[in-house]
């Protein structure tokens, strides 16, 4: 209908020769871009392979082209390639990684930690994400996950920083302590796992948060209300209903913040001690010394990526046959 | 019935105590980090017996602060820039037409989002290296670009699925080629998703440490200098130079979050 009336108000007024004043008139009357339009949409394919050309590029070269030449670097013995020196393919780099224990000790020691602060954050996050989602009315949602948001805005370095200031010899963590009569002499939490440990859930708990919320936002109310009638009591509902019901926020939270935890190079720098180093800072090693380290600093950070990516997919396949199995 | 009731309401006390408590958790650090920066002594740490302004006047003074700010800012409009273009025609194609790869298309799309910050860095650091840019602000804003373009894509995307394509068919059939239905319809439609993305990349890059760190010539940005400052050791200025970030970080972030939130509900 409403086409109709259109075609017939504006259809000829195109064609009676009256020109279009205004710029996007004169702009589609101007010979060079009618031009050019008739050029571009020739046909659908074309039209398609224009729209299509620079995401494809750009994706190849950019997203796709520092991974792979990452990986070609990984598997040479020299690189940057001093000049009159011959490059060679070598598995080396990767043969260094297994002999060395101040290598792989840093890679274990962050997948474990990665993994028990993406636990600690998923405790922490899901009782609040809960409450967010089914005990706040819909009106205030917004205002109380806003509140969230704001530190969240606030910088890695920024937030490292904070939690010294926290945790500290000096900080108020400790000074509470004192004044509560529960130590005399400071506890020294600086400089350890635990400090990189709050540092890191620190960091991260907004990006377990959000998936949380939104899976149980979609949970719906008469569920759990069913169940109560039913003689449910609030921990059964939570292990029968809400949990199943929301593995999938719960899988995806946990990959994303697992993938950041790894990543973190900063944080674990100035919170953690050398009994904490993370393989973060041993790559990091090979391109801030001298020499042609590169290829071997790129066989690790390919070896990590490797790793993260081998236990996120486990854990995700894992999360599913849950699902499966609740369904059932 | 009686009792579920109540069970319910013990539910909800002990629930909303929860999240008082993470709000607390959240905020508490950077409150004390902003009263350290007020703290008339060099020395960092609690009580604080006297308060004192010179520290922000210090940071005012500090040529290579103030220098880090503007530097680090001129990053995160360049990087913006980029993405936001880069990102909005990715999210067109992937939301148009179906088309063969368009699942490989999207995971391509995404991976710069997906790869831990570490690894990122140092892919980046290699692949300038190859092509040939120097350390320095052209290799931070290439790399804060593409790896903001996934977030833009992302909330482009969502935003673009909810178009009505009535709209465009109605453009179309007045006589508007795609190219002008595109910018008169489809760009004022997106604008909030738009803005809303170009923020949260400005933020992302202005805060970023990783890549600026790994990337970066001898300027430092903001955060790679307070990081440098802090491996030097602690000191109030820092609080006061991280204070300002801060508030600033925040505020940007508040303001986009209500004007999207706004120009969402007028659409």
């Amino acid at each position: 209908m409403k086409r109709e009336i259109s075609a017939s108000n504006d259809a000829p007024r195109v064609q009676s020769g009256v020109p279009d004043r205004t710029f996007w008139g004169r702009l589609t009357g101007w010979a060079p871009y009618t031009a050019m339009m008739r050029l571009v949409t020739a046909s659908p394919k074309r039209q398609f392979a224009i729209l299509a050309a620079l995401p494809i590029v750009w994706v190849l070269t950019q997203h796709l082209g520092p991974m792979l030449q990452m990986l070609r670097v990984s598997l040479t013995d020299a690189y940057p390639v001093a000049p009159g020196v011959e490059q060679h393919f070598t598995f080396d780099n990767y043969l260094r990684f297994f002999g060395d224990s101040i290598f792989w000790m840093p890679f274990f020691r962050t997948l474990t930690f990665a993994a028990a602060f993406t636990f600690c954050t998923l405790v922490l996050a899901y009782p609040v994400a809960y409450f967010l989602a089914r005990h706040v009315s819909r009106r205030n949602q917004m205002l109380f996950l806003l509140i969230l948001l704001i530190p969240f805005w606030v910088g890695e370095i920024v937030r490292t920083y904070a939690i010294m200031i926290l945790l500290g010899n000096t900080g108020a963590l400790n000074l509470a302590l004192k004044w509560l009569g529960l130590i005399d002499q400071p506890i020294p939490f600086m400089y350890t796992g635990f400090s990189m440990g709050v540092g890191i859930v620190y960091l991260t708990a907004l990006y377990m948060l959000l998936p949380l919320y939104s899976a149980l936002e979609k949970l719906p109310k008469s569920m759990n209300e069913a169940a109560a009638d039913l003689g449910a009591g609030p921990w059964t509902r939570f292990w029968r209903i809400s949990l199943p019901m929301t593995l999938e926020g719960i899988a995806s939270g946990c990959t994303l913040v697992f993938l950041i935890s790894t990543g973190f190079y900063a944080t674990p720098v100035l919170l953690g001690g050398p009994s904490t180093t993370v393989f973060a800072e041993t790559i990091a090693g090979f391109f801030h010394v001298a020499g042609d380290q590169w290829p071997t600093g790129a066989a690790f950070a390919v070896l990590m990526f490797v790793a993260a990516l081998l236990i996120t997919a486990a854990f995700q396949k894992l999360m599913s046959a849950l699902r499966r199995g609740e369904s059932r | 019935m009686n009792d579920r009731v109540e069970l319910y309401r013990g539910n909800r006390i002990l629930l909303s105590c929860l999240y008082w408590a993470f709000v607390v958790y959240v905020f508490v650090p950077l409150i004390l980090m902003v009263m350290m920066g007020f703290k008339d002594s060099k020395f960092i740490g609690f009580p604080i017996k006297s308060w004192t302004l010179d520290w922000y006047v210090e940071v005012f003074r500090d040529a290579e602060v103030m220098f880090a700010f503007g530097y680090s800012m001129l990053i995160a409009i360049l990087s913006t820039l980029i993405s936001v273009v880069v990102g909005t025609w990715i999210a067109v194609l992937l939301e148009g037409r179906r088309f063969h790869g368009r699942a490989v298309m999207f995971g391509l799309t995404v991976l710069p989002a997906l790869v831990p910050g570490i690894i990122s860095a140092i892919a980046f650091r290699i692949y300038a290296r190859w092509v040939g840019i120097e350390p320095g602000m052209g290799a931070i804003v290439w790399s804060h670009a593409v790896h903001n373009v996934p977030f833009v894509a992302l909330v482009v995307m969502a935003r673009l699925s909810t178009l009505p394509k009535s709209q465009i068919e109605a453009a179309r059939d007045l006589g508007a080629d795609p190219l002008v239905a595109f910018i008169r319809i489809t760009l004022p439609y997106l604008a909030p998703a738009i803005l809303g993305a170009s923020i949260f990349c400005l933020l992302l890059s202005f805060d970023d440490f990783v890549r600026s760190f790994f990337l970066g010539g001898y300027e430092p940005t903001l955060p790679v200098l307070i990081f440098a400052k802090l491996r030097s050791g602690m000191s109030p200025e820092i609080n006061a130079i991280a204070s300002i970030a801060l508030v600033l970080t925040a505020i940007i972030g508040v303001w986009a979050e209500r004007f999207t939130r706004r120009l969402n509900k007028d659409n």
